[in-house]
């Protein structure tokens, strides 16, 4: 199979799921208090008459259900996400517009550390494989992947702010910046801080990512450990290593080109689930450290029964996982030739 | 020359039943003894809770729903765990919440093993549409983060701990059935299935007959390691409210009604935590142990 059909194949896999997926909120919107338009407008709005005439009309709810689902999906491609209760009913499309940025700043600090710590962990397991080194390692990630995100952010809290007083919490940004933000250019704080020369806005926003993101790598490394530290003990014994050290390269260059590098491959597949782990992470510790973003904003969704928040954030977290997905399929197909030929 | 299906079919022929044999081997493995210990502590517990609350017994030092001393109370001799907000004896509340966790991480695994064990076999034994169903739809399940997921049909259910057991059911099966399907196919071509299909045995029997009893280790393994990852999801929405009736205590929501109290009471939250961590690294070091013990056998 050339690389172009394997990328096609895997762009219509990955439609196909989000259809899906489209279709679980849809049935779920359905059997949410026995009338979908709660599911736009949450239980509060449902009880009002006129909403309940409008959104019945703008979904069609009057037709049969597969009529339905189309102009589901139609108003889900439109923006038509419905409104958010628990927002002042504004549109949620704007809501996530709003706060997802948040939450890919967070993510993202989060992989590179996790990916980090998991590697570092995983080279010095495989180095000192069963010597004492590698029994610690293994209780230290077996103790990280263990804990809930939740306890690890207060474990964290506890830490770094109350007994250290090192770095802020319960803010996304320090409260005497905050009434001047930056002006949008990419929609990230963090990055338009830094392109429009806020220094100060910058640091402010870095240093409230470093607790929260640090609490999500260190519950999701462990997989990264895990995984490199059996593939690079199952590369060193393969064949080509035996021929590099045949060759006379020096152990360092056999360790990290010749078996780092090809050890690294399985670890690509494992992002996806690293992915969901950290997502899920993000509901509890945007929670604990006042991130405005998905998370916090799935929580507050679902303390006042706010049903379009609640399938809409379920929706792009999907979303999220799916492109993730892709992504790590296509970054395969580009790390490993085998793919590629297969 | 015997190969290992046979000499396993005269062992089992024999009466050494691979469940004495699994044991015997624990024992030998000493993470796995450890795992074990832990968990039977916890299930122990969990039932002795369980029957006592049936029988109307109470065998918590204190009534875990009432002030039984100081409010506050650091870990102490007479409040092992201190006392909560309300004054409350947080040793009782957490061994009251026990039973709770113990029975959806059961009711969940089980149900995602047996029916994610019947489907994936079936699928790879039928092939065709089934087959290819089944893939697409797990594929839309693995889309989802478990616990979102389970936050969005808990909602939609309604509150309540059956709709949680449900919700989670209803997530919890497609990894199985893949894991299931897989495993199946990789002894689908052994001869001892091909002479089954050429003795002319209809599919359900040799699924019955034979997959399942050669894949179901592999499987029991899986739902071992997995355990763990039910309490986890199950506490995180108990963390939130789900599934909780107040003042009925659950772990995750004796972590989240004292998350207020790090500065000034760090044991309220800590303590709850610890001891869902303690819970999950039990089952992840059983399941570890057991699957050592059943590859070295």
């Amino acid at each position: 199979m050339n690389i172009f059909r394997y990328i096609a194949r895997r762009l219509l896999l990955a439609i196909f799921v989000l259809l899906g997926v489209s279709f679980i909120t849809f049935i779920l919107a359905h059997s949410v208090g026995g009338n979908p338009v709660c599911a736009w407008v949450g239980a509060r709005g449902c009880a009002d008459p006129t909403r309940v005439a409008y959104y019945t009309n703008l979904f069609h709810l009057n037709a049969p259900i597969y009529v339905q689902y189309y102009y589901y999906v139609v108003g889900l491609l439109q923006g038509n996400w419905g409104v958010s209760p628990s927002e002042n009913f504004s549109p949620v499309i704007s809501v996530i517009a709003a706060r997802l940025p948040y939450t890919l700043e967070m993510a993202f600090f989060a992989i590179v550390e996790s990916i980090l710590i998991g590697v570092l962990f995983g080279v010095l397991a495989s180095l000192y494989h069963h010597r004492p080194m590698d029994r610690s390692i293994r209780s230290i990630y077996l103790a990280g992947y263990s804990t809930p995100a939740y306890l690890m952010a207060i474990i964290l809290l506890i830490v770094f702010v109350y007994y250290l007083h090192l770095l802020p919490s319960g803010e996304a940004v320090s409260s005497t910046l905050a009434t001047s933000p930056p002006n949008t250019i990419t929609g990230f704080p963090i990055l338009d801080s830094l392109l429009g020369g806020k220094f100060a806005y910058f640091t402010s926003s870095v240093e409230s990512m470093v607790l929260p993101s640090l609490a999500l790598s260190l519950t999701t490394f462990g997989v990264v450990t895990r995984v490199l530290r059996s593939s690079m003990l199952d590369t060193l014994h393969s064949n080509y290593i035996r021929t590099a050290r045949a060759k006379g390269l020096d152990e360092r260059s056999v360790f990290f080109k010749h078996g780092l590098r090809n050890a690294m491959i399985p670890v690509v597949t494992l992002s996806s689930l690293i992915v969901t782990w950290l997502i899920t992470g993000t509901v509890f510790v945007e929670t604990i450290f006042g991130i405005p973003g998905l998370g916090q904003y799935l929580v507050n969704a679902l303390l006042l029964s706010d049903y379009p928040g609640i399938l809409a954030t379920t929706l792009i977290f999907a979303i999220i996982v799916v492109s993730a997905n892709l992504a790590a399929d296509l970054l395969y197909a580009v790390v490993d030739p085998q793919i590629r030929l297969g | 020359m015997q190969t290992v299906d046979e000499v396993e079919r005269v062992e089992s022929a024999r009466g050494i039943s691979r469940p004495r044999e699994t044991l015997r081997l624990i024992r030998k493995n000493k993470g796995a003894l450890v795992g074990v210990s832990m968990v039977l502590i916890f299930l122990g517990v969990a039932l002795a809770q369980a029957i006592a609350t049936a029988i109307g017994v109470q065998i918590t030092p204190y009534n875990p729903l009432q002030l039984s001393g100081l409010l506050y109370s650091p870990p102490t001799l007479a409040h092992y765990f201190g006392t909560d907000q309300f004054g409350r004896d947080v040793f009782s509340r957490v061994i009251t919440a026990l039973p709770n966790d113990a029975e959806i991480s059961f009711a969940v695994i089980a149900v995602a093993l047996a029916v994610g064990t019947l489907v994936g076999s079936f699928a790879a034994f039928r092939g065709g549409i089934l087959e290819e169903a089944l893939m697409r739809v797990t594929d839309i399940f693995f889309a989802i983060p478990a616990l979102i997921l389970a936050i969005a049909i808990a909602v939609a259910l309604g509150n309540g701990l059956l709709n949680i057991n449900f919700a989670l059911m209803i997530i919890w099966w497609p990894p199985y059935a893949r894991l299931a399907r897989g495993e199946a196919l990789k002894i689908s071509h052994q001869n001892y299935i091909e002479a089954s299909k050429l003795a002319g045995f209809g599919a359900t029997k040799i699924i019955f007959k034979h997959v399942i009893p050669n894949i179901i280790q592999t499987m029991i393994v899986y739902a071992t390691l997995d355990i763990g990852t039910v309490v986890l999801v199950y506490s995180g929405l108990s963390y939130f409210g789900i599934g909780v009736a107040p003042p009925h205590p659950e772990l995750g929501f004796m972590v989240s009604s004292t998350t207020g109290f790090i500065l000034t009471y760090p044991w309220l939250p800590l303590i709850p935590g610890l001891i869902i961590a303690l819970l999950v690294v039990s089952y992840s070091i059983f399941g570890d142990g057991l699957r050592d013990a059943l590859e070295a056998g």
